[in-house]
């Protein structure tokens, strides 16, 4: 009896050494319960939407997806070649931006806070625009997946100069001190206490803004950029197919999301028990 | 204990995958409304003294036939068409702006009770929705780039030539069946595959010949008009959800009726006039003109 | 090792002034700084670790000028031992690594030196079991003695404590306190900012008193303690009594 309500219920806190409002996300669950509860709630999803395409009376057929599945996984693979290139660039970008607002010389600083200002105060769908048409036919700017990196990581790098600013501005006084007080030049500092603390800090919410950067890419279908959801959009276009497409389109992004965010939970509760 | 639990779990997948074999369905009508409960009453139910709401579905992104006047409201020929139709038939219009890959699931999903949108009428639109008697016909236009070369629509069937296209309509489903060796660009907007066509970024944009004369005329340096016809005239429709039988009837009284009192002719004037001088100049045939 | 100082003084912005200008010559074995809080205490302290420069006034230390630049204050730094407070220990790195790695990036110790030498500290600290853990996994005497340890690894000409036991339970204020006298004992020189009034009268030689960002007295702690000369000292000192055990 014990065990079967172990299924559906969970009881405090199993001598976890970490803060309290860690140990109400971070309880410990044994396997068959959370394949249990998993299997229940996909049931509810599931039943729901039938339900509703059963009041809408539509009904859904998937087969026609098999003949386009060459392009489909192109599409797949042009998305994550986008997202990862654009990881890539914008930490590059959002270090440097970091850095930037932090420059004794005003000019940098006043350029990259403007940057970060900008961007994120702005649409993504603008950005895409104003920089496919104007600044990028102005400088020649013609494939398309080079630009779709270029503009994105351009995106996404104020996101990230902002999480690294706030992991930075984060750090406690004393750390610093005692750095000093040990006899730790600055460059020493920033290599045995700043940095090892700082990637703690970002890692979870940089792999969570991984996960941003591959649905964000899906905005690049309006300049036509080759991605899964341009694939998907040409393909239901020719097919009226609307449901279909965009369902199966969901499912296939959440393959490269889901994993995402279990390395970004299982990053986060390793980094919890470390401070 | 654990055996149990486990048994428990597989019962609970089986059930949850046949549920969603159950959910997709492998009819080969699949994708379509049933049949038998459509066509009763779409729309809200209302008492005898107030009109019946009728919603209609278009896309405000195609002047003048479907555009927005300066308060916002939803205006153009399609709309006054629409309005003209509820006071023939006695309903009250509501007019939804939908984007053009929606038009067409929401008479599916009874969210619209009509669609128009100047869409044209084809085959396989017709296998999801009903179209009414035609009220238009338009052609095909390309929109070439001024230096790109092309003067027909062969020279589009060419290795290395880009076409833009908007995503979903008949000028995407021509390039599709016959340029198959141009590079394609499928834009959600007419106004991005202009300006890929005046940048240079594509060699040609095919649309239909109105739409096609006045970008034309908005960008005289960069680009050109073809107006060459290359394929039989298509005709515009107002859609409604396949089976919607009485709505479909009062509907081409409703034209048959407008064509005969001079509509097309007042709407011609009132938002067309130029145009209607161009097309009579280069010797096309007009919009409202179903002689052929 | 004497210590020197003429005319120092720190204040932030004006009117907000932590340290009057005060003067000081001396050689200094142990030496307790007590007084109440506010006092500028923890600022003197900081300014002889040449880790918070002085606003006026020059520093000796053994005769040698004290330059309030950032390389020379930085040379400085490896002759002193500094323990905090509180969340002194780098909180990313474990007890070891808190001892070894200074060892070995700024004093140049092998590897295998600076581990022995961080080793055999923890042990002597009653801390071998714990040279893994991270500063979070220790209790709060654990830590001090790790960090007194860091401070003493490079055997530093000076020691300076800044209140190590405050924010320690009682329980644990023992065993910082005994680790610090057995220092003495083995002939570290130290200087400590302290409210233990028992540490401080018979385990520091002499004493000094700050109160208000001046130095009222100073002199033998015996003799400080048995008969307080200033007004201020007196009070401070009753206020103390009122709660001992």
């Amino acid at each position: 009896m014990k065990h079967l309500k172990q299924l559906f219920w969970i009881s405090d806190n199993n001598g976890q050494h970490a803060p309290q409002t860690a140990r109400m996300f971070n309880k410990k669950i044994s396997r068959p319960a959370a394949l249990f509860n998993l299997l229940l709630v996909a049931a509810l999803w599931v039943a729901l939407f039938w339900i509703s395409l059963r009041t809408i009376q539509i009904r859904l057929d998937f087969t026609f997806l098999g003949e386009f599945r060459i392009r489909i996984w192109n599409g797949f693979l042009a998305t994550l070649g986008l997202s990862l290139f654009s990881l890539i660039f914008s930490l590059l970008i959002g270090i440097l931006s970091a850095a930037g607002q932090s420059s004794s010389v005003l000019f940098i600083r006043f350029f990259c806070s403007v940057y970060v200002k900008f961007i994120r105060g702005t649409p993504l769908i603008m950005q895409i625009y104003l920089f496919f048409y104007i600044v990028g036919t102005a400088w020649g700017v013609s494939n398309r997946f080079t630009a779709g990196v270029l503009i994105l990581s351009i995106f996404e790098g104020a996101y990230i100069a902002e999480i690294i600013r706030g992991s930075l501005l984060s750090l406690e006084e004393s750390q610093l001190e005692a750095a000093r007080a040990v006899g730790f030049s600055r460059r020493q500092t920033w290599r045995f206490v700043i940095l090892p603390q700082m990637i703690t800090r970002t890692l979870p919410a940089l792999t969570g803004q991984f996960a941003s950067i591959i649905k964000d890419s899906s905005l690049l279908s309006i300049i036509a950029v080759i991605e899964l959801t341009q694939t998907m959009r040409e393909i239901s276009a020719v097919n009226f197919r609307l449901f279909e497409c965009y369902l199966f389109l969901g499912i296939l992004y959440l393959c490269l999301t889901l994993p995402v965010s279990l390395i970004s939970e299982r990053l986060e509760r390793r980094f919890q028990y470390e401070n | 204990m654990k055996k149990r639990i486990y048994f428990l779990i597989t019962l609970l997948s089986v059930l949850l995958l046949s549920g969603c074999g159950g959910a997709a369905d492998t009819e080969d009508s699949a994708g379509q409304a049933d049949t038998a409960s459509a066509g009763e009453e779409p729309f809200k139910e209302s008492s005898s003294d107030t009109k019946q709401t009728l919603t209609v579905a278009m896309e405000l992104a195609y002047p003048p036939f479907e555009m927005r006047d300066e308060a916002g409201e939803a205006a153009g020929i399609s709309a006054d068409l629409m309005k003209a139709f509820g006071e023939y038939a006695g309903y009250d219009i509501q007019i939804e702006n939908t984007a053009w890959d929606g038009l067409i699931p929401s008479l599916q999903t009874g969210a619209a009770d009509i669609v128009i949108s100047s869409m044209t009428i084809t085959e396989e639109r017709q296998n999801l929705i009903d179209f009414s008697d035609p009220y238009a016909n338009a052609l095909l236009a390309i929109l070439a780039g001024a230096d790109s070369g092309i003067r027909s629509v062969e020279d589009l069937n060419q290795a290395g030539k880009v076409l833009a296209v908007k995503s979903g309509s008949t000028g995407h489903m021509y390039a599709e069946k016959n340029l198959p060796e141009a590079e394609l660009l499928v834009l959600p907007d007419e106004s991005a595959c202009v300006t890929e066509v005046a940048q240079g970024r594509a060699d040609g944009f095919i649309y239909d010949q109105l739409t096609i004369y006045r970008n034309w005329q908005n960008n005289l340096d960069t680009t050109t008009a073809i107006f060459i016809p290359f394929q039989d005239v298509e005709k515009w429709g107002i859609a409604v959800q396949k089976g919607n039988q009485k709505l479909l009837d009062e509907l081409n009284a409703f034209l048959a009726d407008f064509q005969a009192n001079g509509g097309y002719e007042e709407l011609t004037e009132k938002y067309l006039a130029e145009e209607k001088k161009a097309f009579d100049e280069l010797g096309f045939q007009w919009f409202f003109d179903m002689k052929k | 090792m004497k210590i020197k100082f003429q005319n120092l003084s720190k204040q932030y912005e004006p009117g907000h002034v932590i340290l009057n200008p005060m003067d000081f010559e001396d050689e200094v074995h142990t030496l307790a700084v007590i007084g109440p809080s506010g006092g500028g205490k923890s600022t003197l302290l900081r300014i002889i670790g040449g880790l918070i420069a002085p606003t006026t006034g020059k520093l000796w230390v053994d005769s040698d000028e004290i330059r309030q630049n950032e390389a020379s204050l930085q040379q400085y730094r490896k002759t002193i031992g500094f323990v905090f407070q509180q969340g002194g220990l780098f909180r990313h790195m474990s007890a070891l690594d808190n001892i070894a790695v200074p060892l070995e990036q700024v004093h140049g110790y092998s590897r295998t030196e600076s581990r022995s030498r961080a080793l055999e500290l923890l042990e002597r600290f009653g801390l071998k079991e714990d040279a893994r853990k991270k500063p979070a996994a220790l209790s709060g005497g654990q830590q001090q003695r790790v960090a007194i340890a860091r401070a003493v690894a490079a055997r530093p000409k000076l020691l300076l404590l800044d209140e190590p036991t405050s924010a320690l339970d009682p329980e644990y204020t023992t065993e910082v306190l005994n680790v610090i006298r057995e220092l003495k004992e083995e002939g570290m020189r130290f200087i400590i900012v302290t409210h233990e009034m028992g540490f401080a009268r018979h385990a520091c030689d002499k004493a000094a008193f700050l109160c208000e960002g001046s130095l009222l007295e100073y002199g033998e702690s015996a003799q400080l303690f048995a008969h307080p000369e200033t007004e201020q000292l007196q009070r401070f000192l009753g206020k103390l009594l009122e709660w001992n055990v």
